[in-house]
């Protein structure tokens, strides 16, 4: 790669989520040139592994489709998948990045036929599933993946699965002589966009979602909602399949705690509102869910959602953090154990499927950033003069819901454009 | 005694939550409780509390100060530390209760009969005067601390636990006649006589006599 | 380029040369398709087939070209070419993938391949490549109107990229609400506690700027124009006017405070002591620093309880219905200044809301300084001697009174927005049409209470930006924040939504970058999302218009105006492209280049239609590019399994649909017609607002088309469907399919 794809008025954008492809998107449309790195092999994110959107109960699909649709027609951005940053060195208006680029194996020949999925057998855990189902070695990450080119498991190469694939292809796509890639970019300005991962759910020992197959994650009940997902569209309880009638979801699940990230991760009461809608629309009046909450942080005019969700009697309230959950290791359930502090009521609750509202864990990592930038104690990218320019965006900057963190991309999108406009009237 | 509590009521009018602060050990965590009861639905002995740790830290901000006081709920903390361990704020929740409990007793609060008081007062007492604690007559006093008749019973209650210690000489009766003592009991009934003047003069601080 | 020269290009990858007769193919786009040349290829988006149609268009002349291939979303980096026409027949996606590779099935799915070829070669010898309309103008000038904290931020920010702007302030000074306050609630590190507000450093970077210019003491007595062209003229309150011109507008004019008179169980105007947030805030100010001194007396307050969603959250008559965001911490904050003087404060709350890193931080900044939380809902302020809080302790489960020096009632931000315009537009319909009365005075009551207007716009559809709910000039979708209803206007801070501070100055940044890239785009004619980078451009055929002005009234974003006689005056830059002004038009005389009644009219007419006795009905599917379609090809990955008589035509937005392509279907024997567009209503999740809600109202009237041509109703069908539904749609062509064949039979229109 030795083509110059950057200059230093080139605005670079790490992260190809909902967040970095709106920043992306945003400086592009305004005729900057941008390059836009993934580290996974499509972009999409987080919010392509949810059913819905809160409040509005829509398809996080239909926006990334037009982004994807903005991002196709536009050739200011030069999009890298399997792109990760190791360095940023330099300063506002002049950075040079140290990219390592994995190995696909599959080249832009592909059609996405797919008949080198159907030609290789070995099985992974599904990412795009949080490991719920299985895919095959060689893969698309889902329908709407883009790049629409599938991708090989690296853990095939080298085996005759590698070779199928090969065979497979009529187009001379797998290339099993691919290697990891180096590369150096030359950037005025950088949105950090990384975005989040789920909190390890195991880490929260009382609540025992290692030990208890029923205990599941928020980020997973996404998944079953799928209708193509590892359950078919079913929520069901992991331990026997059976529909649950009886859910609990715990909130602030390794949020705004001091044994786990301290921060309040702002979309997890939502969340948990409108999976009370999923299960509605599965069971109709023959499933509970019960919230156990601190403070239910519907802000703003969203609030109505909680209002509507209120007046569903088949939905409960609990003011309540659960001390801690053990198992009826007869039937499955799960006895949650605490006390309603709105009044003091001790309770043994049974469920039989609980749902951790589980905290948004910034992805920002150590040791790539210049020395000094404000990266804060819950390692969020501060907004900060210190940061030259470069610019958290989305929940790399806070945690945020999608409508935020476009926003906030928006908003970095100019703050980028600045830096590299400031470069462009200097060099004239 | 009874005279510093109505200091400090007078002192601290307004706000329970101001004299917690500045005189229960650990008393500065109070106001950190983000109400989310996981302390009380973690600890183990809850079901036998009247009020658990957060409705008392909610009564301390309710200036509900007699009902706090004279609770004997912070008297029931076995010191197990679930609540700590779990707590999202990392109150200090054992230290707290016992915090409490101490200032109770200073102010001369405790309920009458609270066996952890009880327990508490037999162990100082037979410590203070020989320098060591005299486990069978703590032992013996706890059982009879409820009248003779009971004692009996909780004697017999407890006698194969009893005669197997004394087989395997982990208890010696003769202990109850003097029993063992620390080298320096003087010294150290001095050091307490010095510390107990410390704590006198902090009491006196607050009893209307000074400042 | 004037002779036009169409290149069809036939791939046989992907088991397309297995599945179909790609050498009939060939055959049909040559002479049913007139394609002047028509190639197979065993590869097409190879460098090698992609060459070949390059090379017929650099050397050949080919400026039509027709890819039969895989779906329009697919290989878009390989079948790129500038300067041509391009249509797409999608027969992987939409042919082999969703049809059974079985003898049986051959001859059908031929059947859908050829009816394919045939359709896109029809659409590409209508299109033409969008033309520059001569409306471009390129104004790197801003008008930002409000200079509170969202307009001073979208200013200096819009100043810092190279823009210049106008900022419009109503009052005589700048800082807004956020000037008004003693201090902040930090944008970082909430555990620091309250800190110095930086309004006044940025209302001197603000008059410090030469890119800025500031108008005070002045409103906004017209805006006319579109993005690139705006002219706005300024009045001041001294009575003179000046115009400026603009490329594009941030409208950042805030909030006004909720009457706390109406609130009066709490106390509200009953006693001087009971304040809102903004009244303290002016004490604390006052007091700088010192012990704050309540206004009925003087005394110096030791004791203040704050009481959180003091008339909102609520649905009683004249409350807020929604959660202001900023007053928990607002709360928390003066609180905090009320511990720092050595006073008691306690907040009375339901749900603590201070959501993210900094909100959290901020609660825990508060506790440290001994703000008392209590969890209770407020009954009654008593205001007859002390203030006494009566409230209902939610945790204590009792009730319970407070003593107060003084309380503070946490009430709602109040949009400070223009009139709704479509207010005034109904109220018009209304008052043209029989029987309508009651809503004349109902409209006419609520015209009257509407504010001022604060653009002055000369659109047709209105003098301001539409709301969303409650007031709010809010976008409607949850990945497009700055969507606007009126391109290259965008609003921002609490007009658009209940906000804080940190939101505010993250909400004009992002604003600013929208109406940047909005006078950007109208320098080049492009569309702004989600059509972004379209320059195709409606135009109409004056001769044939009737002046209806259906297509000024429908228009989703206001774009189109009406000259003095009546005649539609489109404007490129306000345009989104979406084609509902083209469904709407009666007379079938407004079309895009690329994009006509005619581009889809001749692909449903190319369709071959059986014989009656041949059995094999005709379903015509119109679905929406956005997400039906998409749902369709995933449809194909998943092999799902689609009726071999559907013929699906992708078309911009339900809205563009023009009810003429249903009655041509049916004139010409087609068996059932299907409109697939997005979720309409007020949870509308259609791309162009209400362009699926028009659709299915035109459709609505289709019933007397279908009694004229003696035809039952069930063969037209609109659905709102999503892209997830990627089972259900062609369960629905499915089921159609079924409904003809079992129920109402053929069509007695084959020809």
């Amino acid at each position: 790669m030795s083509e110059a794809i950057a200059t230093n008025q080139t605005i670079l954008v790490v992260g190809g989520g909902i967040s970095g492809l709106t920043a992306a998107l945003e400086a592009a449309e305004c005729g900057k040139q941008v390059v836009l790195l993934e580290k996974s092999p499509s972009v999409g994110g987080r919010v392509g592994q949810l059913y819905k959107y809160f409040p509005k109960l829509c398809i996080p699909t239909c926006g990334l489709e037009i982004q994807y649709r903005r991002l196709k027609a536009n050739r200011n951005i030069r999009l890298i998948s399997m792109a990760e940053v190791t360095d940023i060195k330099g300063e506002e208006g002049n950075y040079n990045i140290s990219v390592k680029v994995a190995p696909r194996y599959v080249n832009e020949n592909c059609t996405a036929c797919g008949e080198c999925g159907d030609a290789v057998e070995a099985e992974f855990d599904d990412e795009h599933n949080f490991g719920l189902g299985k895919r095959k070695g060689a893969y698309l990450t889902s329908r709407m993946a883009y790049p629409q080119r599938y991708v090989l498991d690296p853990r095939i190469i080298g085996t005759d699965d590698a070779q199928k694939a090969k065979d497979a292809c009529k187009y001379n796509a797998v290339d099993l002589e691919m290697q990891e890639q180096d590369m150096e970019l030359n950037v005025g300005s950088v949105i950090w966009a990384t975005g989040w991962k789920p909190y390890d759910a195991a880490k929260i020992q009382p609540y025992g979602y290692d030990r208890f197959d029923n205990v599941i994650t928020n980020v997973e009940m996404e998944r079953m909602m799928d209708p193509f997902g590892p359950t078919g569209g079913r929520i069901q309880r992991p331990s026997d399949g059976k529909e649950p009638k009886n859910i609990a979801f715990i909130q602030c699940a390794g949020s705004r705690d001091h044994n786990h990230l301290k921060h309040c991760s702002r979309i997890c009461c939502m969340a948990s509102l409108k999976q009370t809608t999923y299960v509605r629309e599965q069971f109709g009046d023959e499933a509970k869910s019960t919230i156990y909450y601190i403070d239910i942080r519907a802000i703003d005019r969203i609030d109505d959602f909680y209002q509507k969700v209120k007046e569903d009697e088949n939905v409960s309230f609990v003011k309540s953090k659960v001390a801690n959950i053990v198992d009826n290791k007869d039937s499955g359930n799960l006895i949650l154990n605490g006390v309603d502090t709105e009044g003091y009521n001790r309770y043994a609750n049974e469920h039989d499927l609980v749902v951790l509202a589980i905290g948004m864990e910034s992805n920002v990592p150590a040791g790539v950033f210049p020395e000094g930038t404000a990266i804060n104690e819950h390692n969020f990218i501060d907004f900060d003069p210190a940061n030259g320019g470069i610019f958290g965006a989305g929940c790399s900057s806070d945690a945020l819901d999608v409508n935020r963190a476009t926003q906030n991309a928006t908003a970095a999108a100019l703050r980028a454009i600045q830096v590299v406009n400031r470069v462009a009237g200097q060099e004239g | 005694m009874s005279n510093l509590n109505q200091a400090m009521i007078e002192k601290y009018r307004s706000s329970f939550l101001n004299e917690v602060e500045a005189n229960v050990e650990e008393g500065h965590w109070v106001k950190m409780c983000m109400q989310c009861g996981v302390c009380s639905g973690s600890c183990p002995l809850g079901p036998h509390w009247e009020h658990p740790p957060q409705e008392l830290f909610m009564m301390i901000r309710a200036n509900e100060r007699e009902a706090v006081l004279k609770s004997d709920s912070m008297w029931m903390c076995t010191s197990c530390y679930n609540c700590i361990a779990r707590c999202p704020r990392g109150l200090p929740i054992t230290h707290i209760m016992h915090g409490l409990a101490t200032y109770a007793k200073r102010l001369n609060l405790v309920p009458k009969k609270q066996p952890t008081a009880e327990f508490g007062q037999m162990f100082w007492d037979s410590l203070s005067k020989n320098g060591r604690v005299n486990e069978l007559k703590i032992g013996v006093g706890l059982y009879f601390k409820d009248g003779f008749a009971q004692g009996v019973k909780n004697a017999m209650a407890g006698r194969e636990l009893g005669m197997a210690m004394m087989k395997t000489q982990r208890m010696n009766a003769m202990e109850y006649f003097g029993g063992h003592k620390c080298k320096d009991t003087s010294g150290i009934q001095k050091m307490l006589k010095k510390a107990q003047e410390f704590e006198d003069q902090q009491i006196t601080r607050f009893d209307g006599k000074e400042g | 380029m004037s002779e036009n020269k169409t290149g069809a290009y036939i791939c046989q990858g992907c088991g397309l040369g297995e599945r179909l007769d790609t050498s009939q193919l060939v055959t049909i786009a040559t002479r049913d398709g007139k394609a002047n040349v028509a190639k197979e290829h065993e590869f097409l988006c190879s460098a090698e087939g992609v060459k070949m149609i390059q090379d017929d268009i650099d050397n050949e002349g080919v400026n039509k070209v027709v890819i039969a291939a895989c779906s329009r979303r697919a290989k878009t980096d390989a079948f790129r070419f500038d300067d041509v026409a391009m249509s797409r027949a999608n027969l992987r996606e939409g042919v082999i993938w969703v049809r059974p590779d079985t003898d049986e099935a051959r001859e059908t799915t031929q059947e859908m391949a050829d009816d394919y070829v045939r359709m896109a070669c029809a659409e590409v010898k209508h299109m033409k490549l969008p033309e520059s309309s001569g409306e471009q103008s390129l104004n790197r000038h801003l008008m930002v109107v409000g200079g509170g904290i969202s307009g001073l931020t979208s200013a200096i920010e819009a100043a810092k990229a190279g823009y210049k702007v106008d900022l419009v302030e109503k009052s005589g000074e700048l800082g807004g609400q956020v000037g008004k306050l003693y201090k902040s609630v930090p944008r970082k590190n909430g555990l620091q506690g309250y800190v110095d507000s930086e309004i006044g450093e940025l209302i001197e970077a603000v008059n410090a700027n030469d890119n800025i210019t500031i108008h005070l003491n002045t409103t906004v007595a017209g805006t006319e124009g579109a993005p690139g062209r705006f002219k706005a003229e300024l009045a001041t309150e001294s009575g003179s006017t000046s115009s400026i011109e603009i490329g594009a507008i941030v409208q950042a004019t805030g909030f006004r405070r909720y009457d706390i008179n109406q609130l009066d169980n709490l106390g509200g105007g009953k006693s001087p002591d009971v304040v809102d947030q903004m009244g303290f805030e002016e004490l604390a100010k006052a007091a700088n620093g010192g012990t704050i001194k309540r206004p009925s007396d003087g005394k110096e307050v030791s004791n203040v309880v704050f009481v959180q969603c003091a008339g909102q959250r609520s649905n009683e008559p004249g409350h807020l219905n929604y959660c202001s965001g900023h007053c928990c911490t607002t709360s928390i904050k003066q609180a905090m200044y009320v511990r720092d003087a050595g006073g008691d404060a306690t907040v009375l709350f339901d749900d603590l809301r201070t959501p993210g890193a900094t909100g959290e931080d901020f609660y825990r900044a508060g506790q440290e300084k001994g703000v008392a939380f209590s969890k209770g809902k407020c009954t009654s302020v008593d205001t007859s001697g002390d203030l006494k809080v009566n409230f209902k302790d939610l945790i204590l489960d009792e009730d319970a009174t407070a003593n107060a020096d003084m309380v503070v009632l946490a009430t709602g931000m109040v949009p400070a927005s223009g009139p709704n315009p479509y207010l005034q537009l109904e109220l018009d319909e209304a008052k043209n049409q029989e029987g309508q009365e009651e809503k004349v005075v109902k409209l006419e009551a609520e015209l009257a209470k509407a504010p001022d207007s604060i653009l002055n716009l000369s659109y047709r559809q209105g003098t301001d930006v539409p709301h969303l709910k409650n007031g709010f000039t809010d976008s409607h979708f949850i990945c497009f924040p700055y969507e606007t209803r009126r391109t290259g206007i965008y609003t921002a801070g609490p007009v658009r939504r209940p906000m804080d501070t940190s939101q505010a100055i993250e909400d004009a940044t992002g604003a600013t970058m929208k109406a940047i890239q909005a006078c950007e785009n109208a320098a080049q004619g492009r569309a702004a999302h989600p059509r972004s980078g379209d320059l195709s451009f409606p135009s109409f055929r004056k001769e044939g218009c009737t002046q209806c002005k259906r297509c000024t009234v429908e228009c989703p974003f206001g774009a189109i105006d009406e000259d003095e006689k009546g005649y539609p005056q489109y404007n490129e830059a306000r345009c989104r492209r979406c084609g509902t002004c083209m469904g709407a038009c009666p007379v079938r005389v407004i079309s895009f280049e690329n994009y006509s009644v005619e581009t889809v009219g001749q692909q449903l007419k190319n369709v071959d239609i059986p014989d009656e006795f041949d059995e094999k009905p005709r379903i015509l599917v119109l679905a929406c590019e956005n997400d039906a379609y998409p749902a369709l090809d995933m449809a194909g990955m998943n092999r799902e399994e689609i009726s071999p008589w559907a013929r699906i035509i992708p078309v911009r937005c339900l809205g563009s649909v023009n009810t003429i392509w249903i009655t041509d279907a049916l004139n010409s024997g087609y068996d059932g017609v299907m409109l697939m567009g997005c979720q309409k209503g007020d949870n509308y999740q259609c791309h162009f607002v209400k362009g699926s809600e028009m659709a299915h109202y035109r459709m609505s009237k289709i019933d007397d088309t279908l009694k004229t041509l003696n035809l039952e109703k069930e063969r037209v069908q609109t659905y709102e469907v999503s892209i997830a539904d990627i089972q259900r749609i062609p369960k629905l062509i499915n089921d159609m399919d079924k409904m003809i064949v079992d129920e109402i039979g053929m069509s007695p229109f084959k020809f």
